[in-house]
């Protein structure tokens, strides 16, 4: 088993590092649900009654996520969910981008909204980018360390 | 290249079950695709989507609206509702997407508390968000009609459908047109239309919304922003959801 060490860890980190994003960012909006609102109503896609249930589900399936991920179950199936999640984000923050929307929730007015706009659409699309690959790590090589899925291993 | 390797595969695969099952080990066998783990992902996100939804069902404000009883006055920019003993101070741009959450979440509250004589609500028409429309301007328009629809007496109807037809950042915004044919269906009465199309009021929302941006009082983190709501001069930490109740307590 010696030999698969390396990748084992690789797969174990992009895991983690994946699961920590999912409940962190899953908490965070669980706890301000109106800020949730606001921000999916902000790429304008989705009608109103699609907004209020998208706000209303999308933290808790980032958290379920998360924990599954933390746990290690079903990692393949549940990197093949999160890459898919993180292509519609990228999919939302590209037609934003490409439609001029101010993606901010910009409730706080006054000088500076310019310049600052457009470099964060690049880092958000970046940071979804290496989210992506890490799923995609997972689903190519699902194994890793110290997860229900290896358990008796 | 495939039939040859794969052929030469099988014949290598074969030989190690021969020799496995020489040492008396059997391989396990080739049994279907193990399901367990989409089910069990399956089970938990169905979990995760019920609880977002029971949330978001517990937590939707009444539906039952609640009947505005209160007359209101307009001075510049500021439209004071009720008479009650409790001033509350809102500071609010109708571009704004958290002013629209605000009033969704305690507009009823507000409504219920004025009707019950117990507090005067002072909204201050703001506009700080007029650039992020194009054209741009769409928040000081939005507050100028709001402001007309005062003498027009459609003013607490008015308000709320300012905020239930509230255009997203980045559009156009509603057009006067639009602005006025919703004050026209209310029932404005006087010259709304020329209030609206003619920015009677928007001398004054510049001013006021000059002098809350330069309010140290009503600062927070990131300075000035909406909704702001404050009492006794005090700005009110809106996350803590029962201030308005708070408030009416401490008279």
């Amino acid at each position: 088993m010696q030999r698969y060490l390396v990748p084992d860890v690789i797969g174990t980190l992009a895991r983690c590092g994946l699961a920590a994003v999912w409940l962190i960012s899953g908490v965070l909006k669980a706890v301000d649900p109106d800020q949730t609102y606001v921000a999916v109503r902000a790429y304008d896609v989705l009608p109103e009654a699609g907004v209020e249930i998208v706000a209303a589900m999308l933290p808790w399936v980032e958290i379920a996520l998360g924990v599954l991920l933390v746990v290690g179950a079903g990692t393949r199936v549940v990197a093949v969910a999160s890459a898919a999640v993180l292509l519609v984000f990228i999919a939302g923050v590209t037609q934003a981008w490409a439609r001029g929307l101010s993606i901010d929730c910009g409730c706080f007015g006054g000088g500076g909204a310019v310049a600052p706009g457009e470099t964060a659409y690049v880092e958000e699309l970046l940071r979804d980018t290496g989210l992506v690959l890490l799923a995609a790590w997972l689903i190519v090589r699902p194994r890793t360390l110290i997860a229900l899925d290896t358990r008796g291993n | 290249m495939g039939g040859a390797s794969r052929n030469d595969k099988k014949r290598r695969q074969e030989a190690s079950d021969r020799r496995l099952a020489a040492a008396g080990i059997r391989p396990e066998a080739k049994s279907a695709p193990d399901r367990t783990p989409l089910i069990v992902v399956g089970a938990v996100v169905v979990v995760a989507v019920v609880v977002g939804l029971a949330v978001w069902f517990v937590n939707r404000p009444a539906t039952e609206a609640v009947t505005p009883a209160y007359a209101s006055e307009v001075s510049g920019a500021v439209i004071a509702a009720g008479t009650g003993p409790v001033v509350i101070d809102v500071y609010e741009d109708y571009l704004c997407p958290q002013c629209e959450r605000f009033a969704e979440r305690y507009g009823d509250e507000l409504t219920a508390a004025l009707n019950r004589n117990e507090i005067t609500v002072r909204y201050h028409a703001i506009a700080i968000l007029d650039p992020l429309t194009n054209p741009e301007g769409y928040s000081t328009r939005a507050a100028n009609a709001v402001v007309c629809s005062v003498p027009a007496g459609i003013f607490p109807a008015y308000h709320g459908w300012l905020f239930d037809s509230q255009p997203v950042e980045g559009s156009a915004g509603l057009t006067d047109e639009e602005l006025i044919a919703a004050g026209t269906e209310l029932g404005a009465t006087g010259n709304f239309a020329g209030c609206v199309t003619g920015g009677t009021n928007s001398p004054a929302i510049a001013i006021e919304t000059g002098t809350a941006a330069a309010d140290p009082s009503l600062r927070g983190e990131r300075g000035f922003g909406t909704p702001t709501v404050a009492i006794d001069g005090t700005k009110i930490d809106l996350n803590r959801t029962s201030w308005l109740q708070d408030a009416i307590a401490a008279g």
